[in-house]
């Protein structure tokens, strides 16, 4: 799990362009939208792309990863148990 | 329609014109073709969650207009209307790319959401919280042009507000393989200052941003006035193009005190700005300012600059000038261009 | 401020739902939309899609417009140089009478769909690399101008979805301004598959035939038109026939994010209230709203908002992309030709496949074709930057 959630930091740290933020810097329980990163609904956008690219997890609703993209350790959690890459 | 006041500027380009009262001490020199605008320190502005985002069309756009309302005191902003020639390059053809290396899976978001061609104006207003009157002007080299009369009429319209007006465009290695392969870019010896005695065929393309804060009323630090704009796409005698509109403007060519040419170094079409040289504007001060900053849809903004700035020193920088005429004052500016022999255009400034 | 309307003496217009203006006509008035798989098998589009096809290949239209077939003609130019030229034929105008005259195009498309297809094919051979000038949005307004002998000003407006309503109300100004005897004015969209995969790519395609302001809405159905209309002077127009006048216009922006719509529609608001006061009407003299109602989430809850707070009682409003699927750049213009028709025909167009109210509102849209005397008509156009447009027609 461990791994996945470092794996999951360096990811989103590329594939989103936070290029001032270091895996350091995300904990495992920052809020990734609203007042902790601060992520938007384009970055909510990517991130279904990438748990399609990545992990093989098709998310048909937008609304539906509001809870998945929680934090690191949701994503994490909710890829462990729909992950078929 | 009433002459339209600007009270600042900030411009980005392969010069370091963003600089504060930068006036060509130094230039930048290049050997190259596709060449990328200096970039200023955007963080100034620009937060780095917005940043990361950000084509070099849209980062250049935001800091500049950020910088002039800087320069003019921060005012509140009501309007933005910003002309572009190729919109955002970089990221249509990301998209394009991802298109093709797809195979029916998801495709990233980001690139076609920033491809949008209003997308900087967006930007700009989303970063001011400005509700009003937003237009990008899409139209090759006559995008800023469009802007411009398009302020003006705004401003006339809406006597007390204050605006900003932009241009801007980006270059891309790919679209200017694509130009190169149609013979529109200088691909065997392009250099900066171009060196107009080699007669080459083709272009120096470059990029960059123009931006003014301007409104109806004149203030004590008014850099200048617009006083008149005119666009056409295709001119038979550019000379009486150019007659007419200084007498709808009441004005003659004696009274110019100097025109500003957008000669750029291919020799196909600089012949029409030769010729003007030496007949209509052949007793007058005459500059060009391509041969430094390269040639892009909305370079005229840059010119624009340049404009204002020789009414506030009040002399034509030596790396510009064409001739050997000067003046003892200069009040009125005539700025003339045409690209590969389509949209002439006509700015008239004035102190 | 020049309050006097302005004059409409000629509409041109091709859809998925009529090659001419009097096949649009005559499918609003039967309720006969064209949404339909897409029939190009484009290896770019991964899924079928439902789209507002005009169902007539590039060839052809280069065969009826008599262009030469070396020469390079996006789709979205030779939809627009169709849709132009009706509309200056209807206008039954004289491009040599002296007169000075605009034409204000709008795209976002322009030439993508060659670029598209003949990216990584420019380069390694002769065979295509025509269209490499045609790329930019600016172009097709050139060539539209310069085989119709517009000669005064041109010029392309490329605002997202509020395009062509912006490029309206430009002719509209420059006219009242006195830089313009008349303007055709209007906007040209084709399909793509950069198009097509970019809402796609943001989850707003729907895979069913789009039910606007339906609670149960999934998205959008993209579509591919072109439509002009010749705005004249009072002096141009003077013993001419008019069909109908631009009364009021405005622009505003949301500035509340890139791509979405704020909650409580504030730049649609903004934009309507404006065209009201130019207009010198009161929201309760409006008779029908033709809406941008593009039946994505956030477009119709925002869109909906706004109408919620101009109107006191909103009044009949129907979004007619249910027909021609949304157009996009020339969605402004399809709808202001929509909202001629209606005036013309007196009668509120459906909005086709509306089931169930959206839980936030009570707002029930014209689910059938209504015939009811039309004096004034709003149509907004939404884009994407919050770019909020609005129209205001009488009779």
């Amino acid at each position: 799990m461990s791994t996945l959630k470092q794996e999951l930091k360096e990811k989103i740290i590329t594939q989103l362009n936070l290029e001032d933020i270091t895996i350091e810097d995300l904990q495992d329980d920052t809020p990734l939208f609203g007042d902790g990163l601060g992520l938007d609904s384009i970055d909510a956008l990517e991130l279904i792309v990438l748990l399609d690219k990545q992990y093989g997890i098709k998310l048909a609703d937008p609304k539906e990863g509001r809870k998945v993209f929680e934090t690191i350790q949701t994503m994490a959690d909710y890829i462990e148990a729909n992950r078929t890459k | 329609m009433k002459k339209i006041h600007i009270h600042s500027s900030c411009s980005i380009s392969i010069q370091p014109g963003f600089q504060e009262d930068y006036f060509f001490e130094e230039i930048a020199e290049y050997a190259e073709n596709g060449i990328h605008a200096i970039d200023p320190d955007y963080k100034e502005f620009i937060a780095a969650l917005q940043l990361r985002r950000m084509g070099k069309s849209m980062r250049m756009a935001v800091y500049a207009s950020q910088k002039a309302i800087q320069n003019a005191g921060n005012p509140k902003i009501d309007a933005v209307i910003t002309g572009t020639g190729e919109g955002c390059l970089r990221d249509s053809e990301k998209f394009v790319e991802a298109m093709w290396d797809n195979d029916g899976g998801m495709l990233n978001p980001t690139p076609f959401i920033q491809s949008t061609h209003n997308m900087a104006a967006a930007t700009v207003a989303l970063a001011l919280g400005c509700k009003g009157y937003n237009m990008t002007y899409t139209n090759n080299s006559n995008s800023f042009e469009s802007a411009v009369l398009d302020a003006i009429l705004y401003l006339n319209e809406n006597p007390e507000e204050m605006i900003l007006i932009g241009g801007l465009d980006e270059i891309s290695e790919k679209t200017l393989e694509f130009w190169n392969s149609v013979g529109y870019v200088n691909s065997n010896n392009p250099k900066i200052p171009i060196d107009f005695k080699s007669k080459s065929i083709g272009e120096v393309n470059s990029e960059g941003a123009g931006f003014f804060v301007a409104s109806a009323e004149k203030k004590e630090n008014s850099l200048g006035s617009i006083s008149a704009v005119k666009t056409q796409l295709e001119v038979e005698d550019p000379e009486e193009f150019i007659l007419e509109f200084l007498e709808e403007n009441g004005i003659s060519v004696s009274e110019i005190d100097v025109v500003i040419l957008g000669n750029n170094g291919d020799s196909r079409y600089d012949g029409i700005y030769n010729d003007l040289s030496e007949t209509v504007f052949r007793e007058i001060p005459q500059m060009i300012y391509k041969n430094l900053f390269g040639e892009f849809d909305t370079v005229i903004s840059i010119a624009v600059e340049i404009g204002l700035k020789i009414f506030k020193f009040q002399r034509i920088p030596f790396a510009l000038k064409l001739n050997n005429s000067i003046k003892e004052n200069y009040q009125k500016i005539l700025i003339y261009n045409q690209r590969r022999n389509k949209n002439h255009s006509l700015i008239l400034l004035e102190k | 401020m020049n309050r006097k309307p302005i004059a409409i003496t000629g509409m041109g217009i091709i859809s998925a739902i009529g090659n001419n203006l009097a096949e649009n006509e005559a499918s609003l008035l039967e309720s006969r939309h064209g949404i339909r798989k897409y029939s190009v098998k484009d290896p770019l589009i991964h899924q079928e899609k439902l789209v507002g096809e005009i169902l007539k290949p590039n060839e052809e239209f280069y065969s009826e417009l008599n262009l030469n077939p070396n020469e390079a003609f996006t789709r979205s130019a030779l939809l627009g140089l169709t849709a132009a030229k009706e509309a200056v034929q209807s206008a039954n105008l004289d491009l040599n009478d002296g007169r000075k005259t605009g034409f204000i195009s709008a795209t976002t498309v322009g030439g993508m769909d060659a670029t598209e297809k003949y990216y990584f094919d420019f380069l390694k051979s002769e065979a295509n690399r025509k269209f490499v000038p045609t790329q930019n949005c600016g172009i097709h307004a050139e060539q539209i101008a310069q085989i119709l002998g517009i000669k005064d000003y041109v010029t392309t407006i490329s605002t997202a979805c509020s395009s062509a309503a912006n490029a309206i109300m430009l002719g509209a100004r420059m006219i009242k301004a006195g830089i313009l005897d008349r303007a055709i004015v209007g906007g040209a969209d084709s399909l793509s598959a950069f198009t097509i995969n970019g809402f796609s790519s943001l989850m707003i395609y729907s895979d069913e035939h789009c039910h606007p302001f339906d609670d149960n809405r999934k998205g959008l159905n993209l579509g591919e038109a072109a439509a002009y209309i010749v705005l004249e002077s009072g002096k141009s127009s003077a013993n001419k026939e008019v069909l109908g006048y631009l009364a009021g216009y405005g622009n505003a922006n949301d500035a509340f994010h890139q791509t979405a719509s704020s909650d409580d529609g504030e730049g649609a608001f903004l934009a309507m209230k404006t065209a009201l006061e130019i207009a010198g009407l009161k929201p309760e003299e409006i008779d029908y709203v033709n809406a941008h109602g593009t039946a994505t989430p956030n477009n119709d809850f925002s869109e909906g908002k706004s109408l919620s707070r101009i109107f006191k009682s909103v009044p009949d409003f129907s979004s007619t992309k249910t027909f021609t699927g949304h157009t996009l750049a020339a969605a402004g213009a399809v709808e202001a030709v929509f909202s001629l028709l209606a005036l013309k025909n007196q009668k509120v167009f459906a909005n086709l496949n509306w089931k169930t109210p959206m839980k936030e509102f009570d707002l029930k849209p014209q689910t059938e074709i209504k015939s009811k005397e039309i004096r004034t008509v709003l149509s907004n156009s939404l884009g994407f930057g919050g770019n909020c447009s609005c129209l205001i027609f009488v009779k």
